[in-house]
């Protein structure tokens, strides 16, 4: 009885979500493979032709080759400041958790408040301008790391205080200066959440779109959300290569979240409920 | 040869005190305990040898250096933790030898060392596995492991025994205990099991409220108790106290009496109490002897007859209630009256101070 | 690195009157660089800024201006008002359906892998892309909704066209995308209520609508204020899927703060732009503080 409620119940939510949450992306896919006249119709129908690699051919060189540029630039983006994320993120809450100063509620504070605070856009543009590193891959990656630091500190925080404090003081007994202890002992342990960080600010500053719109304008230094954008804007009927350009920077989401599901799930609701 | 000295040693977070200045000289080679109950410090203060804690005030000398500002790798000691603290992501062999690895010492030295380490202890077997792989009692092998590679001047062991089982606990115990004979170095041992203190110590250090209340070896301590907190604290069970007058004088005899007990008498030379002193009498439970003329006489409450020996709860008149251990089994009832006796030798004064009035 | 470094021999070290830390103070210095210098430095001057006429050359100071500009302007005054709607809209939804979605896949269902999945992967994708695909599905004729409504014999309203429904049809898409996290952070919080209060439940006879109103919603408080207050703030701050679908149109329609933000600063209104987002500061200030006390009262935060 309560086993055909469960499969009649399972069957109707698979049904539902089906609609709801699959068939978008199914959509985005047929109109990947149609071809411009199709496409332009924009219904939910099979394609006429397989279209889909000369769309993809299409959407590559346009523009010069923008597509590869913008693949270069947005993966620097996000493995440099991914990488320094990591790296300052664990440090900060790695003493931060540790070391109890007069200093921890302000640092705590700022913490909280770049969570919430919405950065100020122009004037942070005037600052860049000044620092000559507006519009530059260098000034991206900076801004990057310094709106995602919270996020991050607070997860290696959270972490960093499971980790029996008597490891540091064995390792400092055997004779590690503090950059041992930290990369040779603390660092290690961290690993979980060191994977969850990087998939999920990974994802985030891949599909960032606001922050490259504002501080890094020119086409020679586009990120891939940025050409979905130009793209639609000249193509303005040309809906297979729209939605080619989709399906494109929806590959490298799809890969993390493939290899990546458990922690990204994990990591987020830790991070969320403990936070 | 590392000896300490420990010079008016205090350490405050920020206005609470809790090493009150503790003056301690420890020779090479000994095998000392901190005990206490929990709170009194002696984590604190082997925390501070260690060099895991600032010291706020006085000197702290290990061999004949001042090493209040040296880092602990610097200081000749190594540590084993109540936790084992070993590193989960690093096999045995890692573990041992991280400090070594650390210390840059080459490789051939640094597997000699661990596999020498590993014999002493008896865990050649387990050197492949990582920590979470190994029982209790196998960790904390390893832990003493890691620190036998160190080759330390000074060995510091913070309650390493209390996460282990009671049988275990005694092995381990004879294990360190072998250990300290077989490497002739220096061993502080902090604990709050006295029987563990009193198996293990060549000198036993008795804290509490931060400030050191005794030290002497063990025998010392539990046939001269310098004060009420140390004769309550060594022996088990615990010394039965009554608050007494000293009544009479004759010779070197002290007859004290109180609301529960008269005329028990105490041998104590002339002259250190007189006739109407407030005093405490301590006596321990296994001193106590049945006798029908005996001065201390109470209600029998609880026996538990154990065979070899019967250990009874004893009713005073005022409510105070006493432990006796009487040797082999004694068939007393419950609610009769019971009078026993006590050896003058054995029996301990203490004055309104609680200091001990020291019989020799 | 110097601090490492110099630890040096015990002879040295002796001299040393306090000894090093070893959780060092300099770990904090990189992220402080960065966060200081690209974070707090221009919001510290945005409050000033925000009181100019600026040019990002010079500027001039105009007292209140730009602020009194903000309260005149009707669009200005529409931006304000549905901000504070989508994000009200979208944090509730999420709420709702997440915990729906996530009381169902802590049951018995069937599929519940598949299920969780397809709900979690919008969150990965593009929000762009996101709001792209569905401008095309809401398309008021040609939009695959309103034809499916259509077969139906239902006529679909202008989603993004009517100015009554444009913000709301974002909303949904942003609860669209973002419901998955929502479900996932329930997820955590339902599976943490130990089983002994359901046995109890059932014990006390209580049905499978008591036992939700009276132990689960109870207990699963802490996620639940941690989605409001998450979609909360990212609601108000919402850009990118507002400007990707209707770019605050039609006319003012389904402008916030942020996308006035943007053409304020397309238009080289710096001062203007720069006050909108100490508006937007002091919005979320006034509604998040006093949202996340109320969420958290009482309530040991561990």
């Amino acid at each position: 009885m309560k086993k055909r409620t469960s499969i009649l119940g399972g069957a109707a939510a698979i049904a539902a979500t089906f609609v709801v949450f699959v068939i978008p992306f199914i959509f985005i896919i047929l109109m990947a493979f149609k071809d411009r006249q199709q496409s332009a119709l924009r219904d939910f129908s099979l394609p006429t032709g397989f279209h889909f690699w000369e769309n993809v051919v299409e959407v590559v060189k346009t523009r010069n080759w923008m597509m590869i540029t913008a693949f270069i630039n947005s993966s620097i983006i996000t493995v440099v400041s991914v990488t320094l994320l990591v790296i300052f993120a664990a440090m900060v809450g790695y003493v931060l958790a540790r070391r109890k100063t007069r200093w921890n509620g302000l640092i705590e504070f700022l913490v909280l408040a770049g969570l919430m605070v919405p950065p100020a856009v122009v004037p942070t543009i005037w600052l860049l301008q000044g620092l000559q590193l507006f519009g530059t891959l260098h000034g991206m990656i900076l801004i990057e790391v310094a709106y995602n630091l919270p996020f991050s500190i607070i997860l290696y925080r959270a972490f960093v205080a499971t980790i029996p404090r008597d490891l540091d003081e064995a390792a400092i007994i055997d004779g590690a200066r503090p950059l041992d202890v930290f990369f040779r002992i603390v660092l290690p342990l961290l690993w979980p959440v060191t994977v969850t960080n990087i998939v999920v600010q990974s994802v985030g500053i891949f599909n960032d779109f606001t922050n490259p719109l504002y501080y890094l304008p020119g086409n020679a230094n586009a990120t891939v959300q940025l050409t979905l954008y130009n793209f639609q804007s000249q193509f303005s009927t040309a809906y297979n290569l729209l939605f080619t350009n989709i399906l494109l920077i929806t590959i490298p989401p799809l890969l993390v979240f493939m290899f990546f599901n458990r922690q990204i799930v994990a990591g987020m609701t830790a991070g969320a409920v403990k936070g | 040869m590392a000896g300490l000295e420990l010079r008016q040693l205090r350490k405050s977070y920020g206005k609470v005190e809790v090493i009150k200045g503790v003056d301690l000289t420890i020779e090479h080679g000994e095998f000392v305990v901190f005990v206490g109950p929990s709170g009194c410090g002696k984590s604190t203060l082997l925390r501070m040898i260690a060099g895991l804690e600032d010291i706020t005030g006085g000197e702290l000398v290990i061999g004949d250096k001042v090493v209040n500002a040296v880092e602990p790798r610097d200081r000749g000691i190594a540590m084993v933790f109540q936790s084992y603290a070993l590193y989960p992501h690093m096999t045995v062999y890692d573990n041992v030898g991280f400090g070594l690895k650390l210390a840059r010492t080459p490789k051939e030295v640094r597997d000699q060392k661990i596999r020498e380490a590993a014999r002493i202890l008896q865990m050649e077997h387990l050197l492949d596995r990582k920590p979470s792989q190994l029982s209790g009692g196998q960790r904390q092998r390893v832990a003493i492991g890691r620190a036998i590679v160190r080759q330390p001047e000074v060995f510091l062991f913070d309650e390493p025994l209390s996460n282990l089982d009671a049988a275990l606990r005694v092995d381990m115990r004879m294990e360190i205990s072998k250990l300290h004979s077989e490497l002739d170095a220096t061993m502080i041992y902090v604990t709050h099991d006295q029987v563990e203190a009193m198996t293990l110590a060549d000198k036993i250090v008795v804290l509490d409220g931060g400030v050191v209340q005794q030290v002497g070896s063990p025998i010392e301590l539990y046939k001269h108790p310098a004060n009420l907190f140390v004769a309550g604290f060594i022996g088990s069970p615990k010394m039965n106290f009554v608050e007494v007058n000293a009544d009479k004088i004759v010779g070197e005899t002290v007859h004290v009496s109180g609301p529960d007990v008269v005329g028990v008498p105490v041998a104590l030379p002339a002259g250190k109490v007189h006739p109407g002193d407030k005093l405490t009498l301590g006596v321990r439970p296994h001193d106590l002897v049945v006798a029908p003329s005996g001065a201390i006489v109470g209600r029998v409450g609880l026996v538990e007859r154990l065979g070899n020996e019967t250990i009874v709860n004893l009713e005073l008149p005022s409510g105070a209630s006493w432990l006796a251990v009487l040797d082999g089994d004694q068939a007393l009832k419950r609610g009769e009256s019971l009078a026993l006796d006590v050896d003058p030798a054995k029996a301990l004064l203490f004055d309104a101070n609680g200091l001990a009035v020291a019989a020799g | 690195m110097s601090a490492s470094t110099m630890a040096g021999s015990p002879n040295r070290a002796e001299t040393r009157a306090i000894k090093r830390s070893p959780y060092p103070g300099w770990f904090f210095t990189p992220a402080a660089i960065i966060y200081s210098v690209l974070f707090l430095v221009p919001t510290f001057a945005s409050l000033y800024f925000s009181l100019t006429r600026w040019t990002l050359f010079d500027s001039e100071f105009i007292g209140l201006e730009n602020f009194a500009q903000f309260l005149r302007e009707p669009f200005l005054i529409k931006g304000l008002i549905n901000t504070v709607i989508y994000a009200a809209v979208t944090s509730g939804l999420k709420v709702v359906v997440g915990l729906l979605l996530a009381v169902m896949l802590t049951s018995q269902i069937v599929g519940r892998g598949y299920l969780r999945s397809v709900i979690f992967f919008p969150v990965l994708v593009s929000t762009v892309g996101v709001g792209i695909t569905f401008t095309v599905l809401m398309h008021p004729t040609q939009g695959m909704i309103n034809e499916t409504l259509a077969l139906f014999g239902i006529a679909g309203p202008g989603w993004l066209t009517d100015p009554n429904l444009a913000l709301y049809s974002v909303a949904l898409v942003d609860v669209w995308k973002g419901v998955g996290l929502a479900t996932v952070i329930y997820i955590a919080g339902l599976v943490a209520i130990p089983q002994d209060y359901y046995e109890a439940a059932r014990i006390d006879g209580a049905t499978p609508w008591q036992n939700f109103w009276y132990v689960t919603l109870p207990l699963c408080r802490p996620a639940t204020s941690t989605v409001i207050t998450l979609s909360f703030i990212g609601g108000l701050r919402t850009f990118d899927l507002i400007w990707a679908m209707t770019k605050g149109g039609p006319g003012f329609a389904s402008d916030t703060i942020a996308s006035v933000i943007y053409k304020q600063y397309q238009a080289g209104f710096y001062g203007l732009s720069t006050a909108g987002n100490v508006v937007l500061f002091i919005l979320i200030a006034l509604l998040v503080v006093p949202l996340t006390m109320f969420l958290n009262r009482k309530q040991g935060h561990e």
